[in-house]
């Protein structure tokens, strides 16, 4: 059992939805995928690597795929933190979306209280037996503070061989004290 | 919208692949999963261009009681996702290479599973086997691994001069941030 690599966790969730709720979970991950301010607000969370929600209706066997009784919802996380950290946050920032999505799953109490949402989640929630990172050690926000901080840096080693050495402490201060919150 | 599309963010890939577990096997498949070596040891480091990656035994749908009917699956599931980056038909030549022997060790418990030493059917057999998403969340989805990695060696590179630059003179911080340059 494996759901730690580092300081990455993954959360692996399938909950089976109400009968009919799957046609509005399509239109909510419609909306999600061409309003840009939908997802806007997961960036806020900003431990979110990747995640991905799944309809499934159908669970692949080689041909037509098995139908259960009902369509079911899989959702997957990578973040960085503590499982408790993840839940708290999800369920403080974005607890409109959460309802409006896992609404339509069977036994969702709401994300609030955090409680019951918790004691939820693990019982639908599976461990991975096996994951993997390919930078275990970074969180989201350093990945994106280090894109900031390349980009920032090759723009300024491309200029820098022409600097006279004043000159270039002048931009080399400039530049550390831009990325400050980068590093 | 194509499925190609629901399953990319930026260049950023989402795979979701469920596969029915042969009778009888899926607990030998867990232990086999759960002594997989992690870190660089894992065999998903071998896999080029994957970000994140995790195998999970799923034995049984959850059944919350109440008003929902129980379901089962005619078989258990082995669920394997990847978060990637670029197209899905090189990813899976790399993930048969990369993977190699291991692939049938893991897959070769699913029913169907055709062995990895043929590309286009290990190709086929994943893709009978894939979920499309539906919506699909990447912090910076513009970043490949290799991007990743190179950022965040750049940003400690920089961390570590600045360092180490304090109380140099003009000429030598500029002749330190060329010679060491690791670009």
């Amino acid at each position: 059992m494996a759901n730690v690599d580092g300081r990455a966790t993954a959360i692996t969730v399938l909950t089976p939805v109400w009968p009919g709720a799957s046609l509005w979970l399509k239109l909510l991950f419609f909306a999600g995928r061409h309003l840009e301010f939908t997802l806007k607000k997961l960036e806020m969370l900003s431990f979110i690597h990747y995640a991905r929600w799944t309809i499934v209706s159908r669970f692949p066997d080689g041909g037509r795929g098995e139908r259960l009784h009902y369509t079911y919802l899989f959702f997957e996380s990578n973040f960085n933190g503590t499982w408790e950290e993840y839940i708290d946050a999800f369920s403080e920032v974005v607890p409109w979306r959460m309802r409006a999505i896992w609404f339509t799953s069977f036994g969702f109490p709401g994300p609030l209280p955090v409680g019951p949402f918790k004691e939820y989640i693990r019982k639908n929630e599976y461990v991975a037996n096996h994951y993997w990172s390919a930078y275990p050690a970074a969180s989201t926000t350093e990945v994106i503070s280090a894109g900031r901080v390349a980009a920032a840096l090759e723009e300024f080693h491309g200029r820098a061989p022409a600097m006279e050495p004043a000159q270039f402490r002048a931009e080399y201060d400039r530049l550390l004290a831009g990325l400050q919150h980068d590093l | 919208m194509s499925d190609t599309s629901k399953n990319t963010s930026g260049q950023a890939y989402s795979l979701t692949v469920l596969a029915p577990i042969s009778s009888g096997r899926s607990s030998d498949l867990a232990a086999y999963l759960d002594d997989l070596g992690s870190g660089e040891a894992s065999p998903l480091a071998r896999v080029p261009s994957t970000h994140f990656a995790r195998w999970a035994v799923l034995d049984a749908p959850v059944f919350e009681g109440g008003m929902q009917r129980r379901d089962s699956w005619s078989a258990p599931r082995l669920l394997f996702t990847s978060n990637f980056d670029g197209a899905l038909a090189p990813y899976l030549e790399g993930l048969r290479t990369g993977l190699g022997a291991i692939a049938d060790a893991v897959w070769g418990h699913c029913a169907g599973y055709p062995g990895h030493e043929g590309a286009a059917p290990f190709a086929a057999w994943m893709r009978a086997h894939q979920v499309t998403s539906s919506l699909f969340f990447a912090a910076y989805g513009e970043q490949t691994v290799e991007d990743v990695l190179r950022n965040l060696a750049l940003r400690q590179w920089l961390m570590e001069l600045a360092i180490d630059a304090q109380g140099m003179s003009d000429a030598d911080l500029k002749a330190a941030f060329l010679e060491r340059w690791p670009g």
